[in-house]
């Protein structure tokens, strides 16, 4: 990877990394409010499978490029 | 809704812990985690009823994100993935109804024995037959194992039932939807009542129906998708979801996941084997230890604590025993690779030396006189490759090019150690069609090398083989994604041009380079200029008129417009000095669309344009008028980069 891609790499993982605390520090700061909408019930179960929705796709992101970041990748195979 | 789970500090990082060590060794051994987290988070006193649910919230987002993934590369059998899905729907909501009758009918200490016999009876299972597996590996190296498997498949296979018969892609034959439905249902069955998911979807689509390994894996992944939603949905109306419990393990054990998958390319069959089995054995013992407790009311309380301790240590252990090997695997790995990889440089800095004045560095791949010299074309023999595969040979032919062919296998970090010996099939199945490439490029006397990886992201390991090899040109397909679709599915073809550093020549699967016409799409950028230069040399090359177009938008003031004349003018003065018959247009709209519409208009078989260069980051937040035209032309696009 070029020194450019690179910087941008470790740019956007960053950013990505900040974006999944930020969700987690929501998650918890909010937790009564949250708790207390999802326990009425109905529609309220959307509430957890958006909030797993969003966070596995941040946090996910996050951890893909991380470890590209720190070139952890699978054995690649020679000619 | 309740919280299951105490919250402390320490407790969350505990759970961290747990997540990571089992994302890890899930990752690694090939299954979807829960037969970790489940008894894991049961070992911490969190009722079974809210580990499994749980366990279904957090993979049904996970398992999105891998299909999605895994439909771009054209893995997934979705007519079959949809047929199954729908019947694991309804197995998983039997499963979680099941189970929550039996948490409201006989209270939680009877759900807690339900899940854990469950649970000893499948790890019992499969345990047992991955330790005698990896056995039989490590005794006799190199043999197959003797397999019932192809032979049950096979018999699926023969049986006819009018009526009820449907053909799968992956399978190559029709089947009969009386195997489909209940082998879904009971699946999903399985994953309403422990959450274990990927596991037993992929050993049945495999070994039952037939499914090869990376059409298994990757369409099993729609199937657990349907399976945890619907277990999420139903769980959740009962309150039984805890999104905490499974976002914490989200965050660690994602991790781990990854971290264990890479580590398993580099691990020997019988060690992703024994990791499986022993750690299945454990966690077994870990479970059958607790039983007692749930059993006998009236068991001492020195005896209860004793269990649990143990249990939880042999739990422990387990994660640990697992972590270990998986490390240690990693780390012997990377470092053999690296020494490998240190020892293939020094063997080629010793050849290139003269070669070095002719062979620009990738920053100036372009060679001087817009020639390309190093070409790779990067086929997997679909028939989205089937065009760049002739062009890119014809290009070789033509411009005496060197040519070189890769494909890139897919890993996965899930399920794909679960079948090791389909994997390295398929690996051995892509070496064979680069041949048969190869012998086509022979014969069209062109000399060519073959190279194959292996990696996540398709993309990625095509621009790092192209930098590695330092080519002045990538020849690829293009997949052909209309809609939503194309907004969800960023191709690999996009991506390539997103964050290559050498020019790009895209051929969707109906084009053609006749040498007819070249478009050349000029802004009066230097990117236009190289741009230009090489249309002048494949012009010369393949006897073509070229259509200069240079686009103004409709609020553009008269003098841009003059400008882009005098531009239009100047690369058509310096083309004509070369010889080459040129046709100038100044032209008015949206720059994407006016060209796409020329093109066809003019029967135009090659679009040249410049790149901005915007890669990574910034071609994300920009995008590019290439893009579009990339996506949508009917005709190869050739981007040319300049440094």
């Amino acid at each position: 990877m070029s020194k450019t891609n690179q910087a941008n790499a470790v740019m956007l993982t960053a950013s990505l990394g900040f974006l999944s605390t930020i969700l987690y520090l929501l998650l918890f700061l909010f937790k009564e409010p949250i708790l207390q909408l999802i326990a009425q019930g109905g529609w309220y179960f959307l509430i957890p499978i958006t909030i797993a929705f969003i966070l596995s796709y941040v946090h996910g992101a996050f951890v893909n490029h991380f470890w590209d970041v720190l070139d952890v990748k699978p054995n690649p195979m020679g000619e | 809704m309740e919280l299951f789970f105490d919250f402390q500090l320490t407790s969350i990082l505990f759970l961290l812990f747990v997540g990571f060590v089992g994302g890890l060794v899930s990752g690694f051994i090939g299954a979807g985690g829960a037969f970790i987290f489940t008894p894991a988070m049961m070992s911490l006193g969190i009722p079974a009823i809210v580990a499994v649910a749980s366990n279904l919230c957090y993979m049904f987002p996970k398992a999105l994100q891998g299909g999605l993934k895994r439909i771009k590369y054209g893995q997934v059998d979705v007519k079959l993935g949809t047929i199954m899905g729908l019947s694991a729907l309804i197995g998983v909501a039997c499963g979680s109804l099941l189970q929550i009758e039996i948490k409201n009918i006989f209270g939680e200490v009877s759900s807690n024995i339900y899940v854990s016999s469950v649970f000893v009876v499948i790890l019992a299972i499969l345990g047992a037959y991955a330790l005698k597996s990896a056995w039989y590996i490590y005794k006799y190296p190199g043999r197959r194992e003797k397999k019932i498997t192809n032979t049950i498949a096979m018999w699926v296979q023969s049986i006819h039932i009018p009526g009820t018969m449907m053909y799968f892609r992956s399978i190559e034959t029709k089947v009969s939807l009386l195997f489909v439905f209940p082998l879904g249902f009971a699946v999903g069955l399985l994953a309403g009542t422990i959450a274990v998911s990927g596991f037993v979807g992929v050993t049945v689509t495999m070994y039952i129906l037939g499914v090869p390994g990376l059409i298994a894996s990757a369409t099993e992944l729609m199937i657990a998708f349907a399976m945890g939603i619907g277990g999420t949905i139903i769980y959740g109306l009962y309150g039984f979801v805890d999104i905490y419990l499974a976002m914490i393990i989200l965050a660690g054990s994602l991790f781990g996941v990854q971290l264990g998958g890479v580590s398993a390319t580099y691990a020997k069959d019988y060690t992703i084997k024994i990791v499986m089995g022993s750690v299945m054995i454990l966690i077994m013992i870990s479970l059958l230890l607790k039983l007692p407790i749930y059993l006998i009311e009236s068991l001492h309380n020195n005896i209860v604590i004793s269990l649990n301790y143990s249990s939880f240590g042999i739990l422990v252990l387990a994660l640990v025993v697992g972590a270990s090997i998986i490390l240690y695997t990693l780390i012997q790995g990377k470092r053999q690779s690296a020494k490998a990889r240190a020892v293939a440089r020094d063997a080629q800095a010793i050849a290139p030396r003269y070669e070095s004045e002719y062979f620009p560095t990738s920053a100036k791949q372009l060679s001087p006189t817009g020639r390309f010299e190093k070409i790779m074309l990067v086929t997997d023999s679909s028939a989205f490759s089937a065009a760049a595969t002739r062009e890119g040979i014809r290009l070789a032919q033509r411009t005496e090019g060197e040519l070189s062919l890769m494909s890139v296998v897919v890993t996965n970090s899930e399920h794909e150690s679960l079948a090791k010996e389909l994997i390295e099939k398929e690996n051995a199945d892509a070496i064979r069609r680069l041949e048969t490439v190869k012998h086509t490029a022979n014969n069209a006397g062109v000399d060519c090398k073959v190279y194959l990886r292996r990696g996540i992201e398709i993309y990625q390991e095509i621009v790092d083989e192209a930098e590695e090899r330092r080519v002045d040109l990538i020849v690829m397909g293009r997949r052909d994604y209309t809609g939503i679709m194309r907004v969800l599915m960023r191709s690999s073809t996009a991506k390539v041009i997103g964050y290559a550093h050498c020019s790009v020549l895209v051929v969707p699967r109906t084009a053609k380079i006749e040498g007819k016409k070249i478009l050349l799409a000029v802004d009066g950028s230097r990117y236009s200029d190289t741009a230009a230069s090489t249309v002048m040399s494949l012009a010369k090359h393949i006897h073509a008129e070229v259509l200069i177009v240079s686009i103004t938008s409709t609020v553009h003031k008269e003098q841009r417009r003059q400008d882009s004349l005098d531009e239009v003018t100047r690369v058509g003065s310096f083309l004509t000095q070369e010889g080459i018959q040129v046709e100038e247009k100044v032209l008015s709209g949206n720059p994407a669309d006016t060209i796409l519409e020329i093109a066809k208009a003019k029967g135009v078989d090659l679009i040249v344009m410049g790149s901005h260069g915007h890669t990574g980051l910034n071609k994300i937040l920009l995008g590019s008028v290439s893009d579009k035209v990339i996506a949508s032309a009917e005709c190869a696009i050739l981007v040319v980069k300049a440094a």
